[in-house]
């Protein structure tokens, strides 16, 4: 598995779909294929669905970056953590 | 697939009439059934006939195994052809159900009161499912015009709770099967009137207005009397309550929509491929958004079973 960089284009898995529960609550994903269930934060769910396969990381950092209020100093490395975690468990594709 | 018996019961049986509802659907058959509910004149119908025989060639895809578990000593195999599906139980029996119709044919087996029971299992789930709805692994009751559901993993409790409120006076709509309809305004559909305890706890609890019909995997099995079935039509649902386990005392917590979802998602049945699975996810969470969620807090006792249901109908 190649390294996750701040060049890497990540997208959303096809085999997984996501549904928000409300604006204070994220949404949960789930995957079609092995039918497991993740719950994902609001944070979580914005950084999903900015997941296009066209943003490189960085891009999805400063997205997320504007989009939130107050973002903390640690954010670069909180999206890179959700990342890395969302791949191992193949919900992601990183081309 | 020529091996499929529903091609040839296109006509109908001598001596076929409607004889009861079950999961939203008339039920006509030349059968006699034990676990059915009163008419209530809008129902879609559902063809019950027998008996089917096995399959002579392909049984179609095999899209799920069932193998028997210490706790849970069932077994089968769900094959699917488009619409039909054949559902295999232990001793070969075959259940042939076409959910475009719908309708259902039954195996040969002298023990008719399981064979109903395996009805009301999946041949029954596969049909309201292609009708939209969604399946949870939950007991179901009527309090004051509304519905509650009691979902928890097997051996959790559900059951025995369910009768106490049945013993208390509150209609039991389904035991182990709960059908949810309409789901931007979840409704419950009245199940099978069917009560399966282990028989230490049917006799602690002495459960009153049942007929006992049969006894099997360690289970007495209740027919409810019919007088205190009521019909079929949905009711509205309240709140969906998770069991749980305290030392002292009773106690309602919410659950965060999230939670609620991982903890239903485990007790819902969908067919094994990506449509059906994104179809119940979709609507296990618009019922997370529609209906609160609770976790019941109880302490593991027959004795507390009342205090438990006078708890859930003050508070709930």
């Amino acid at each position: 598995m190649s390294a996750l960089t701040p060049e890497s284009k990540v997208r959303q898995n096809d085999q997984v779909v996501a549904r928000e529960l409300s604006p204070a609550e994220g949404g949960v994903l789930l995957h079609l294929e092995s039918a497991q269930y993740h719950g994902v934060n609001p944070v979580g769910l914005l950084i999903w669905e900015l997941l296009d396969g066209e943003r490189t990381v960085s891009e999805v950092i400063d997205a997320v970056r504007d989009r939130v209020q107050d973002p903390p100093p640690q954010l670069d490395d909180d999206v890179m953590q959700f990342l890395t975690d969302v791949r191992e468990r193949h919900l992601v594709v990183v081309k | 697939m020529s091996s499929l018996q529903s091609d040839s019961l296109k006509g109908a049986d001598a001596g076929e009439r409607t004889v009861g509802t079950c999961y939203g659907f008339a039920i006509r058959s030349s059968l006699d059934f034990l676990f059915l509910r009163a008419e209530d004149g809008e129902a879609e119908t559902l063809r019950v006939t027998a008996p089917s025989t096995p399959p002579d060639g392909d049984a179609g895809e095999l899209i799920q195994q069932w193998r028997p578990a210490p706790d849970l000593p069932f077994e089968g195999s769900l094959y699917r052809d488009g619409t039909r599906f054949q559902f295999q139980t232990a001793q070969s029996r075959w259940f042939f159900i076409d959910v475009d119709g719908p309708s259902v044919t039954l195996p040969e087996d002298p023990n008719t009161v399981r064979r109903e029971e395996r009805l009301w299992g999946i041949p029954a789930i596969l049909c309201f499912l292609a009708r939209g709805d969604l399946q949870l692994h939950a007991a179901a009751l009527e309090i004051e015009g509304e519905a509650i559901v009691i979902g928890a993993p097997r051996t959790h409790g559900k059951t025995t709770l369910a009768a106490t409120f049945h013993n208390a006076g509150f209609r039991l709509l389904n035991e182990d099967v709960t059908c949810i309809c309409d789901l931007s305004a979840p409704h419950i559909v009245p199940g099978p009137a069917v009560l399966r305890l282990r028989r230490d706890t049917a006799e602690r609890l002495e459960i009153r207005n049942v007929t006992e019909v049969g006894q099997r995997d360690d289970r007495v099995h209740f027919a409810i009397d019919p007088a205190l079935r009521g019909d079929c039509r949905p009711l509205p649902l309240k709140a969906l309550l998770l069991l749980r386990e305290s030392a002292e005392g009773y106690r309602l917590d919410r659950a965060a929509p999230a939670d609620a979802v991982r903890d239903l998602w485990p007790l819902s049945f969908n067919l094994p491929d990506p449509r059906d699975r994104a179809r119940c996810f979709a609507a296990l969470t618009d019922l997370t958004r529609t209906t609160p969620v609770w976790n019941l807090y109880r302490p593991f006792r027959l004795e507390d079973l009342p205090g438990a249901v006078n708890f859930v109908v003050e508070h709930v």
